[in-house]
């Protein structure tokens, strides 16, 4: 098998055991409305502060579910004959990072209809650009996430050291997403460099994250 | 590690001639007056702050590159340093901003790249103790100290133009003259902060040293 092959099957397999159950992304989509709301309601629903309201759900949302793909793995103990299948871990890396990806776009698309509804938005005419936006600190989010879902397995409290070390790592595709989706939205200054921001952390991440994860994932 | 003694008392001698330029040799701000001499110990722990975030990076890659066991030892001694450092750094900075901005916090850029600093080594260190085994513990911590340290850069500026590109600053930094006593209090502070650097650095190695040598013993009977 390729290595194409084999991240797309393990991506299909996880895609495919959480369509059956969907409980991530259910889970997932209600922390995000709830944020929504919660934010919303207590400073104000003022579609100046939709993408700051937006991303902070999208982010809490990305912390709860991206370690489910790797856990679930655990508890069907299922873990240790993956790795032990010949190839690289790399490829392992992708497959659980498409996976996430796929389920944080679901949960991307809900949000913008959400903010659309519920901050009084326009979204139509610019919904490409914000889709784009929205792709690019996902990938951010998913990179990382990924990363550090392999890396909590192997310590106590697992989830527990998931938002220590996602939200620090992860703030500046919050800040530069929430600044080019202003951008987008008003037609505002900056777009460039925010785009430049969030490029230069996906493309950093991209790079090293899959070799650390090879280092994450191997035997002690 | 002979010469550890004498580090420590250089380190120990530079520092009180930098405090003494520092506190009684040279002259209050004209704007900050006293205040200027949180300065001097502010600016040295920042610095040395980011010195050790550059240790644990390098070490960390040397670590999972050649496996020897002292640059794990070295890279976690450093990530301790790194909490202390920016905590000091964070502390002193808010004391100084209370006296001269009015104010324990402002969403300035380096305060708020410096606090996410302190907490990713926070979980840098929590890492390390929460993992499975010892060996485990070293390889996931040095893949945090990579990652962090590869952040810190993207952090820095993302934080500085989130608000720079919405609001002018709130504090301009003109080019201030300071007066050559200042001058030397700082520098002579910076030299001596990285001699307490490396010095702590080195005690908190033999430490770790002589942890796992116990560790050690303790397995062969």
């Amino acid at each position: 098998m390729s290595a194409w092959q084999r991240a797309a099957a393990l991506a299909r397999k996880d895609l495919l055991l959480e369509w059956r159950g969907r409980e991530t992304i259910t889970a997932m989509a209600v922390l995000a409305l709830l944020v929504v709301l919660l934010l919303g309601f207590v400073i104000g629903a003022d579609p100046a502060r939709a993408p700051a309201i937006t991303w902070v759900a999208l982010a809490l949302a990305a912390m709860l579910g991206v370690t489910r793909p790797t856990q679930a793995e655990i508890e069907q103990q299922a873990l240790e004959t993956l790795l032990l299948y010949p190839g690289s871990r790399e490829h392992i890396y992708w497959g659980k990072w498409a996976a996430i990806l796929v389920q944080l776009t679901v949960l991307l698309g809900m949000l913008l209809v959400v903010q659309g509804v519920l901050f009084n938005v326009d979204l139509w005419p610019k919904l490409p650009a914000l889709l784009g936006v929205g792709l690019l600190g996902i990938v951010g989010l998913a990179t990382l996430g990924t990363l550090f879902a392999g890396l909590v397995i192997h310590v106590r409290g697992r989830e527990l050291l998931m938002p220590l070390l996602l939200l620090p790592v992860a703030l500046p595709v919050v800040l530069a997403a929430v600044r080019l989706m202003e951008v987008v939205m008003t037609g505002g200054p900056g777009g460039l460099v925010w785009f430049g921001v969030l490029a230069a952390f996906d493309m950093l991440f991209l790079l090293v994250a899959p070799v650390l994860y090879d280092v994450v994932m191997e035997e002690a | 590690m002979k010469a550890l003694p004498w580090l420590g008392g250089a380190a120990l001698v530079l520092l009180a001639v930098g405090l003494y330029i520092g506190l009684v040799g040279s002259p209050p701000d004209v704007f900050q007056r006293d205040y200027v001499r949180i300065m001097y110990m502010h600016v040295p722990s920042a610095f040395v702050a980011y010195l050790a975030v550059a240790t644990v990076f390098v070490t960390s890659i040397l670590y999972l590159w050649r496996g020897r066991e002292s640059y794990d030892q070295i890279a976690h001694s450093a990530g301790e340093l790194v909490t202390l450092f920016t905590a000091v750094a964070l502390g002193s900075g808010m004391i100084w901003g209370k006296a001269v901005w009015g104010t324990w916090w402002t969403w300035d850029a380096r305060l708020v790249t410096t606090a996410v600093l302190f907490l990713i080594y926070v979980g840098y260190l929590l890492i390390r103790e929460l993992a499975e085994d010892r060996r485990r513990g070293a390889r996931l911590a040095a893949v945090i100290g990579i990652i962090g340290a590869l952040d810190v850069p993207v952090i820095h500026y993302s934080v500085v133009w989130f608000r720079t590109l919405h609001q002018p600053a709130s504090i301009a930094r003109g080019d201030i003259q300071m007066a050559p006593p200042m001058v030397a209090a700082l520098m002579i502070n910076l030299v001596a902060f990285s001699f307490i650097y490396v010095y702590m650095l080195l005690t908190r190695l033999r430490l770790e040293r002589l942890e796992a040598a116990r560790a050690a013993a303790e397995l062969s009977p």
